[in-house]
């Protein structure tokens, strides 16, 4: 890794100079909540914002989008993307787009998505926690790597971490921006961390928890919170790693269609249904109890396909909390 | 080929055949020869139809790989989807994508028993099996337990009925059950008295002694049906390594991306789709909710 200093008087020019990597989303406050919207300033944008609606997910892995056009009676593909840069992307969110990686990668790569991510550029930063953040048990508090340039807040300034070689190639090209980290930038980096640290209210302890959690299938708390859930699927929408979706053609006049797809949710009654009525997955308890075993599965080569970004507790009309859920299951088991 | 996954390619309807009332086989050939000619697959895999315009559903293959040239596929009408694809003509020109899936470990099996274990529309992607078996003829002997609801619903009924005449000849027995009784049950029961009974798949076990040694069992059948069947299986001994099953779940992409079909818990996730549809019955005792 390759560390350099953006002194805070060089932030506007350091910005503007991203706009010649592509249009530039950032987090903005609209009301009361956040989300990645297209900026032109660096005063647009919310430097201090715990959380988006909608992870960055929506950049690569659309709400909903046509990936087939029919026309004269055949598909046409559009795999079209316009360079963009996600400026502000915090540590959670990296790890989230990394476990999408793994699926929408994985051949045969999904060629939308993949075609997005490799013309985008990303820029993390760093963040406190809230109340509702998790990150830290499950070790996605912390980027080390999936992004082009991480930049650590440093009270005179960014403290940046180069991780891609296009990270290095904007660093190059700017390089009168930038300057060497002295020691002073790195006692400030460490207590910031340090601080950061000590900062977490909420904590998801790790020991067991696949086995602990697979051997409470029967626990009656699935079925007390399944009880309590609206089966809304709000959950699934701001997850940074939900990614079913559902497919659907649609007419567009006489002549053209489009092959759809949207975000799916594994609470709504036909995630599960196949043809001739039979249901995998019939009962909200089923549902509500899927989603959390899908979340809690931990792959051996990219940790849990849960990042501990909090969404799912902030934006459940119910108050679910994810932690407290699963901490209740295991704690069934005594 | 394309580099998009999600593409189709243009097959013609060569012929539909009505098997029963509510099952209609398809004959498909790629309209391309050098795709057809790639278009390799292995029993139990399944392929992606697509209506255009319409959507698309999973459907698994139930001609044999040994007969080139051609694609099956026994569609049961069950849905809007579905219903649509029966109402298309000879001629028609629908798309594919595929094959999909793990399918059958045939070449594992070579020189083994094999035996099929079919329950109702699960008779489709076993009939691949069968053919492909009798074809290769490298298997020791093939049985075939097929529980049917009626003489009307049993599958591909020409092909049973001339493998009940003459499949010993084949090294194939075959063995029927059926629920509803009619004057053609009767009759098939009165000719082969010892291979056809009123009663459910698991009582064509009855009296029959698989040497569990150099066996392996293949399963398909409604949801209900597996954990029945594995326990005959497992009462003869039968490893749970050489129980194979074939699955059925609402398979979107049929790539691993759409989510649909993942199964399991925090310490075991499978995709149908990839991962299977085939699983052994290790598999389901390590992954739940898999049958």
């Amino acid at each position: 890794m390759r560390y350099i200093k953006l002194p805070s008087e060089n932030f506007e020019k350091f910005f503007k100079s991203l706009e010649a990597w592509g249009t530039v989303y950032a987090p903005v406050k609209k009301g009361s909540i956040y989300s990645f919207q297209e900026v032109h300033s660096p005063s647009e944008i919310a430097l201090d914002y715990n959380r988006t609606m909608l992870p960055p997910k929506k950049f690569f892995f659309r709400p909903k989008e046509a990936i087939l056009r029919l026309k004269n009676g055949r598909w046409e593909e559009e795999v079209e993307a316009e360079p963009m840069v996600l400026f502000g992307l915090h540590s959670c969110d990296i790890h989230g787009l990394k476990i999408l990686d793994k699926v929408y990668l994985d051949e045969p790569a999904d060629p939308y998505y993949k075609s997005r991510r490799e013309k985008t550029l990303i820029i993390g930063i760093s963040c406190m926690p809230d109340e509702y953040c998790f990150c830290k048990s499950l070790g996605t508090h912390f980027a080390m790597d999936g992004f082009d340039l991480f930049l650590h807040e440093l009270p005179d300034g960014w403290l940046v971490r180069i991780g891609s070689v296009r990270g290095h190639e904007i660093a190059w090209e700017n390089g009168e921006l930038f300057e060497e980290v002295t020691d002073e930038d790195l006692a400030n980096f460490k207590e910031f961390e340090e601080k950061r640290s000590k900062a977490f209210q909420k904590e998801l302890p790790q020991e067991g928890l696949a086995d602990m959690l697979d051997l409470a299938y029967n626990s009656p708390v699935w079925k007390k919170y399944a009880e309590i859930c609206l089966a809304c699927g709000n959950c699934n929408m701001v997850c940074p790693t939900c990614r079913c979706y559902e497919v659907c053609d649609r007419w567009v006049d006489a002549y053209k269609a489009v092959r759809e797809r949207r975000y799916d949710s594994c609470f709504m009654e036909n995630h599960g249904l196949v043809a001739g009525g039979h249901n995998f997955r019939p009962t909200r308890l089923d549902r509500f109890r899927h989603r959390y075993y899908c979340k809690s599965y931990f792959d051996p080569s990219a940790g849990y396909n849960c990042v501990g970004c909090g969404r799912c507790d902030e934006f459940c009309p119910a108050k679910i909390e994810h932690v407290k859920v699963l901490e209740e299951v295991r704690g069934s088991l005594k | 080929m394309s580099e998009n996954p999600y593409q189709t390619y243009d097959a013609r309807i060569l012929e539909v055949k009505d098997l029963t009332s509510r099952e209609k086989l398809f004959t498909l050939r790629f309209l391309d020869p050098e795709v057809g000619e790639k278009f390799e697959f292995r029993p139990g895999q399944f392929v992606i139809v697509d209506i255009r315009g319409f959507g698309e559903f999973p459907i698994s293959i139930c001609s044999s790989p040994t007969r080139r040239g051609y694609l099956q596929l026994c569609i049961r009408k069950a849905g809007r989807m579905t219903k649509f694809i029966h109402k298309m003509k000879e001629g028609d020109i629908i798309g594919i994508r595929g094959p999909y899936g793990n399918g059958f470990p045939m070449e594992e099996m070579e020189g083994s028993n094999l035996i099929l274990v079919a329950g109702g529309l699960g008779m489709a992607p076993l009939r691949s099996v069968l053919w492909y078996a009798i074809d290769s003829g490298k298997y020791e002997h093939i049985w075939l337990l097929y529980g049917t609801k009626a003489y009307e619903d049993i599958l591909f009924r020409d092909e049973i009925i001339h493998l009940l005449k003459h499949g010993e000849a084949m090294n194939c027995s075959v063995k029927l059950a059926y629920e509803v009784e009619s004057p053609s049950c009767i009759y098939l029961e009165r000719g082969f008295s010892d291979r056809v009974c009123r009663g459910v798949v698991t009582d064509l076990f009855r009296g029959e002694e698989f040497d569990v040694n150099k066996a392996y069992a293949l399963i398909c059948g409604p949801p209900v049906m597996y954990k029945f069947v594995i326990r005959e299986l497992l009462d003869r001994k039968l490893s749970p390594g050489r129980i194979y099953m074939t699955l059925e779940r609402r398979m979107r992409c049929g790539i691993g991306k759409c989510g649909h079909c993942i199964v399991g818990t925090s310490t075991s996730i499978k995709y149908v789709c990839k991962d299977g549809p085939v699983f052994t019955y290790w598999d389901a005792l390590s992954t739940r909710g898999l049958i």
